[in-house]
């Protein structure tokens, strides 16, 4: 505590200096007069008017006033992000001293600053669409149902690096008619419908999945298959059944010797199968369609379940590896040839179907979640309905609501319970669900403008969906609600003790998926496909090892509340047997995933990381320059722009003979001066990589040539190999911290930002900086932050609204 | 005994694949339905746009002789037996030449607009409106869904699946109902099936149903109608567009309605997304077929896949992304795979245009009363050519089939689309997107 007062009197006083020097006095003018003669000499020669306006460069530096830094914000903020990352001056023109550079770079900021602090711009809060996955959390955390949203909303477009961007969550017939369609069947889902019809659903396992291991979650003493935690909507009968895969010939595959197959749910053996063995292999080779049929026929059961979520199996049990063919499989991946039919059977698909004979709603967790009471006669009805109905649209519209909501969704429970077929209690609450569901304020994020003027504090109610959608990517729970209505939450204190609440809650894990999963496109896994002839070990087993890693660790820092460099830099990682053996990690066994001390410098954090080595990767090789690219946008916060126009094509060689490595290959790329530019900068990051394959794996020989992972950065440094990379990326902690926070403030604002934002992001900083970096210090920082605390009306409403064509 | 990659030919994998392929559901709803009344032979009664990224191999494309009777070349060569309803049309292009930036947004989102999309990434993209929905103004106003946009993959999420720059959507669909709104594009079979077809239950449930949707959506309406009072501006536009929305939906509503005598007997509904591609492409397709057949909407726009695309195809032997394949750098082995990539898909179109014949409708097929174009914005994609632009048109609305137009080099495909326009009896475009007039004699 001392030393945080502390630090706050020296901020003060810090700030007071920054506000009397800018204030026109001789220090300032002489400081103005020295910085002017900096650009001059090391800036100007580029990015003089006259070259700008030939188009050689994007911006020039000479005409602009000094004395009012805060006109030119946008161009200034450009300055300081390539000074301070050092890629300005370009490599090879001559730099101004450590020194030199940094009181520019700070000067810059200090005036940047303080013009915002005296004209504080947040930003406009526009209406906000839920996002597929803050729908289906909403309903879990609404109704107590888990739901698929991707069977039911069509997918979102992304902006930013999001796909929480208010702005690029359109609008359409379809996704309206959807949105009504899923209010309904949620609604039957949640209340149960004893009319609800026979449907099924089914589970596809990825063909790359090595189904002769043990898989995460699954039963011990099983191999393969499939876990699903499947809503039954009522009591009742349902079919399972499997399907086992065939390969590319259409012949069952993993028949020539016996394997058993066991359906459970919630641990319950309901189905033993057995497949496979010299009859079933016999009369594969008599008639390969029918057999198959016949065997899957055997992976069927229809059983007697209650309503709700149940956790459903379908796995292999394991066998003895003697019984086996003996044959000799040289890859880990256990499906790697699609013609291939001997060896391990794989399940393809669960398909669930039901219910049949259905014998009522039963008691599930939705329905007591939803029945807060229930009424003794008919006369008490209406008034449990009410309860039940103001209680829920409350929670859905994240606000308190008016009688004219109130009783348009009364309406809807009267006309359900009056049904003269399917009609009740119960019915009328199904109805008006419905309703609650499609109301425009449950599906957006609605802000009220304020009036046109300065800048004002959002209200209570906001705060707490901000912050909810932020950290937990839902609507706000009871506490949030109650602590806006009583107009505590925006009290510093309270706000503090909320945040911290949110982060220790396991709903805050929405920060790993969402916000992790997209900054460090851990989601990008999905579709990595490495070529299966060049890396036939690849297996979904490892993307899904891969994936889990990463959002450990972030999960760590999280919960640990560590310092956020730690994620570059962490002595400690995440792995199972699968991914341990792909880094060369010895002693470790199973599927499960535990935490395991770093000995290897070269996997600490990230950068060591299979999820990061894979998605930048191409499918048959490594990719330097993805990868560069990647660490500049994502640790170093430098987007990289698109290619210049007209870039002709690589040629091949006219002997026909093709370069022998990468860094050949990008050395040819490199000769252009337009692509140099750029590519010298991202190019040499990468090499220092290229130990890692294009599958994370740790190499010394690309193909048979030794790898080469030295390479020099934009501002000099020489690096060999990742560790010193890594070193050279940390040299200055703020760029990655001010980086991740850059991207925490968009995912939390749902925006884009921009120059203005800046000085937000370099309080966020600052104030981090003095807590260690701490991951909580970060969120705070931006939860406290100006653009997250206030909003105005847009400043050019008018021409916005007249743009908007139709 | 092991079967090995090597030992088999590509004929019998196709063979095997094709029977894997098959899906038999869609037949069962097709007899209930009542063949469309007898009109007039003209104009086309249907339009369809089929899109597939990363441009293609141009030489293996384009037809090397001009006007009628020209010989079919690799790529194009699945669609021999559509000769006579076929129209090569060369020499188009995107707007813009020259420029290369977002190259892959700007051709999905330049080909049915006929313009360059506004670089942004959020807040204001702007387009033009695109030919599918003209033609859906004019054609598609009598059926429930005035169109229909189908794709395959899901990006949700994903991050750099995007042009630097530009908007996702600019990338996630063909089709833009406005300059300011792009229509996103059904992935899920599924979800695609119930648009088509409403969900599974009998005649008195789906009407009740329809009901209850009705009813909720008046409810909807009014409660944001009263929003809109208290919003800004900006706001009051977005929600301006819900209520817009609302109204569209009610307006089929009232459709469905109007045909409440043609019940739709439907076959077992499609359950979620196939892992395989094959099986992807395959089932969108069956589904367009089937809303044809049904007359539940007479206009669509397909994206096979996504420009960008990640996909690798090892079922055909093609184990790198088709991305990175279409920057074959001129090396022969790449751009022999990426023939392979674009007959491949040119098959599944094929496949679906045989669907298409084999269906009655009136006085012929459905395909005699048709006009599809099967295309893509860009050209070559090694260089990311905006030109030429690789365009086939099929079905009856062709006029007289097997001919290669070769246009003047560099025409906007606007000038294309001006064409389409007018066959479609939709008063004259003068302009469409940067077009600068129509091409003549075309059909």
């Amino acid at each position: 505590m001392r030393w945080k007062a502390l630090w706050t009197i020296l901020a003060v006083i810090l700030a007071g200096i920054a506000v009397s020097v800018s204030m026109g006095s001789p220090q300032a003018a002489s400081l103005q007069t020295s910085q002017r003669a900096v650009l001059d000499k090391y800036c100007v020669t580029c990015h003089s008017q006259t070259a700008k306006e030939k188009g050689l460069v994007p911006i020039a530096l000479d005409k602009l006033d000094l004395s009012h830094i805060g006109s030119d914000a946008e161009i200034w903020e450009k300055v300081v992000r390539k000074v301070n990352a050092g890629v300005m001056p370009p490599p090879g023109a001559p730099h101004p001293d450590k020194a030199a550079s940094e009181t520019l770079t700070s000067w810059l900021t200090t005036e940047l600053d303080r013009a915002a602090l005296a004209n504080p711009n947040p930003g406009r809060a526009p209406l906000h669409r839920l996002n597929r996955t803050e729908y289906a959390n909403a309903i879990r955390d609404l109704l107590d149902l888990e739901i698929d949203a991707a069977s039911l909303l069509p997918p979102d477009d992304s902006a930013y690096g999001f796909d929480n961007i208010a702005d690029a969550l359109g609008l359409s017939p379809s996704l309206q008619e959807r949105y009504v369609s899923a209010a309904m069947k949620i609604s039957a889902m949640a209340v149960g419908d004893p009319k609800v019809r026979a449907d099924g659903s089914t589970y596809r396992i990825k063909q790359d999945v090595s189904q002769d291991q043990h898989l995460e979650g699954l039963p011990i003493g099983t191999v393969g298959g499939t876990q699903v935690r499947h809503t039954f909507p009522l009591d009742g009968e349902y079919v399972f059944q499997a399907k086992l895969y065939r390969t590319n010939l259409n012949i069952m595959r993993g028949l020539e010797s016996a394997h058993n197959v066991e359906f459970a749910v919630d641990g319950e053996r309901v189905l033993l199968a057995r497949v496979g063995g010299p009859a079933d292999l016999d009369a594969l080779f008599q008639k390969p369609t029918d057999t198959g049929d016949a065997v899957d026929a055997r992976l069927r059961v229809r059983i007697p379940v209650k309503a709700g979520p149940h956790v459903v199996t379908a796995t292999f049990l394991q066998e003895s590896q003697a019984a086996g063919p003996g044959r000799l499989q040289h890859y880990i991946r256990s499906s790697v040839d699609n013609f291939d039919w001997s060896g391990q059977p794989h399940i393809q698909t669960l398909t669930i179907n039901g219910p049949f004979a259905s014998t009522g709603m039963g008691d599930t967790p939705s329905r007591r979640r939803i029945f807060t009471c229930v009424p003794a006669n008919a006369r008490a009805e209406a008034a449990c309905a009410k309860q039940i109905l103001s209680g829920l649209a409350r929670r859905a519209y994240r606000q308190p609501i008016s009688e004219t909501d109130l009783q348009r969704i009364m309406k809807f429970y009267e006309s359900g319970r009056a049904n003269t077929e399917n009609g009740g209690f119960d019915a009328g609450i199904r109805t008006a669900l419905q309703r609650i569901l499609a109301s425009p304020q449950f599906i957006f994020r609605i802000e009220r403008d304020p009036a046109p003027g300065p800048a004002r504090h959002i209200g209570d109610y906001e705060l707490a969906s901000r912050l909810s959608f932020f950290l937990w990517s839902t609507i706000p729970d009871d506490r949030l609600l109650q602590l806006a209505g009583a107009g505590k939450l925006s009290r510093p204190a309270v706000l503090e003790a909320e945040v911290r609440r949110m982060l220790a809650d396991s709903r805050s894990r929405a920060l790993v998926d969402n916000f992790a999963g997209q900054w460090l496109r851990i989601r990008n896994l999905s579709i990595v496909s490495p070529n299966s002839d060049l890396f036939p070990d690849f297996d979904d087993n490892l993307r899904q090892a891969f994936r889990r890693e990463t959002e450990m660790l972030f999960d760590s820092i999280i919960r640990e509340d560590r310092n956020v460099l730690d994620l570059m830099t962490a002595d400690y990682t995440f792995v199972n047997e699968r991914l341990a053996r792909q880094y060369g990690i010895a002693g470790i066994y199973g599927s499960q995933f535990r935490r395991v001390p770093i000995t290897d410098p070269a996997r600490r954090g990230l950068l060591g990381q299979g999820s990061f080595l894979a998605v930048t990767s191409h499918a048959e090789r490594t990719s330097p320059v993805l990868r560069g690219k990647w660490v500049l946008e994502n640790i170093l916060g430098l987007p990289v722009p698109p290619p210049p126009p007209n870039v002709p094509p690589l040629k091949e060689r006219a002997n026909g003979e093709k370069p022998r490595t990468i860094r050949e290959q990008m050395a040819e790329h490199r000769a252009d001066p337009a692509c140099a530019s750029c590519h010298k900068i991202m190019d040499s990051i990468g090499f220092a990589l290229e130990n890692f394959d294009a599958v994370g794996a740790w190499r010394s020989m690309d193909a048979d040539v030794p790898v080469d992972a030295s390479g020099d950065l934009a501002d000099g440094t020489h690096v060999n190999g990742v560790v010193e990379l890594r070193a050279a990326l940390l040299k200055k902690p703020d760029l990655f911290v001010g980086t991740m926070t850059e991207k925490l403030m968009t995912y939390a604002l749902g925006r884009g930002i921009d120059y203005r934002d800046m000085p937000a992001v370099r309080t966020i900083v600052r104030d981090s900086g003095r807590d260690g970096f701490k991951f909580s210090s970060l969120v705070l920082g931006v939860v406290r932050s100006l653009p997250f605390q206030l909003k105005m009306a847009p400043e050019k409403e008018i021409e916005v609204a007249a743009n908007v064509r139709h | 005994m092991f079967v090995t990659r090597k030992s088999l030919s590509r004929r019998t994998m196709l063979k095997a694949m094709g029977a894997a392929v098959s899906l038999p559901f869609l037949e069962s709803m097709i007899p209930a339905l009542t063949p469309l009344a007898r009109a007039a032979a003209m104009p086309p009664r249907r339009f369809g746009a089929v899109y597939f990224p990363n441009g293609a191999i141009m030489q293996q494309f384009t037809p090397k002789t001009v006007g009628a009777g020209f010989e079919f070349t690799p790529i194009l060569k699945p669609l021999e037996t559509f000769k006579d309803q076929l129209v090569v049309a060369t020499n188009l292009t995107r707007s813009h030449p020259g420029s290369q930036v977002g190259d892959h947004a700007v051709s999905a989102a330049g080909f049915l607009t006929g313009v360059w999309p506004k670089r942004t990434e959020a807040e204001d993209v702007l387009a033009n409106t695109t030919i599918d929905q003209i033609i859906a103004q004019k054609i598609g106003q009598d059926t429930p869904l005035p169109s229909l946009e189908l794709a395959t993959e899901d990006f949700t999420g994903y991050v750099g699946a995007c042009s630097p720059g530009f908007s996702c959507s600019y990338m996630n669909t063909i089709s833009w109902r406005t300059p300011t709104t792009p229509l996103p594009m059904e992935t899920n079979p599924r979800a695609a099936f119930e648009r088509i077809f409403g969900e599974a239950g009998s005649a008195a449930e789906r009407m009740e149903r329809i009901h209850q949707q009705q009813s909720l959506l008046d409810s909807i309406s009014e409660e944001a109608a009263s929003l809109q009072r208290v919003l800004g501006p900006r706001d009051r536009v977005r929600m301006n567009d819900y209520l817009e929305n609302i109204r569209e939906i009610e307006r089929r509503i009232q459709q469905i309605e109007r045909r409440q005598g043609t019940q739709i007997v439907t076959g077992a509904a499609p359950l979620g997304v196939p892992d395989s591609f094959d099986e992807h492409v395959s089932l969108m397709f069956d589904l367009l077929a089937a809303a044809w057949h049904a007359d539940v909407t007479r206009v669509f726009t397909f994206m096979m896949s996504r420009e960008l695309s990640q996909r690798t195809y090892p079922q055909i032997g093609v184990t790198e992304q088709h991305h990175s394949v279409s920057h074959h750098t001129g090396n022969p082995e790449k751009m022999a795979k990426m023939v392979i990539v674009n007959t491949y898909y040119v098959q599944f179109f094929a496949k679906f245009l045989e669907k298409l014949r084999a269906t009655e409708d009136g006085d012929g097929s459905l395909l005699d009363h048709s006009l599809i174009v099967y295309g893509a914005g860009m050209g070559d994609s090694n260089s990311h050519a905006s030109d030429p632009l690789p365009i086939v048109l099929t079905g009856g609305g062709v006029g007289e089939g097997h001919r290669h137009v070769q246009v003047p080099v560099r025409t906007p495909v606007g000038c294309l689309w001006s064409a389409v326009a007018e066959r479609f009896g939709v008063p004259p475009v003068e302009r469409f997107g940067d077009g600068t007039g129509k091409i003549d004699g075309i059909f």
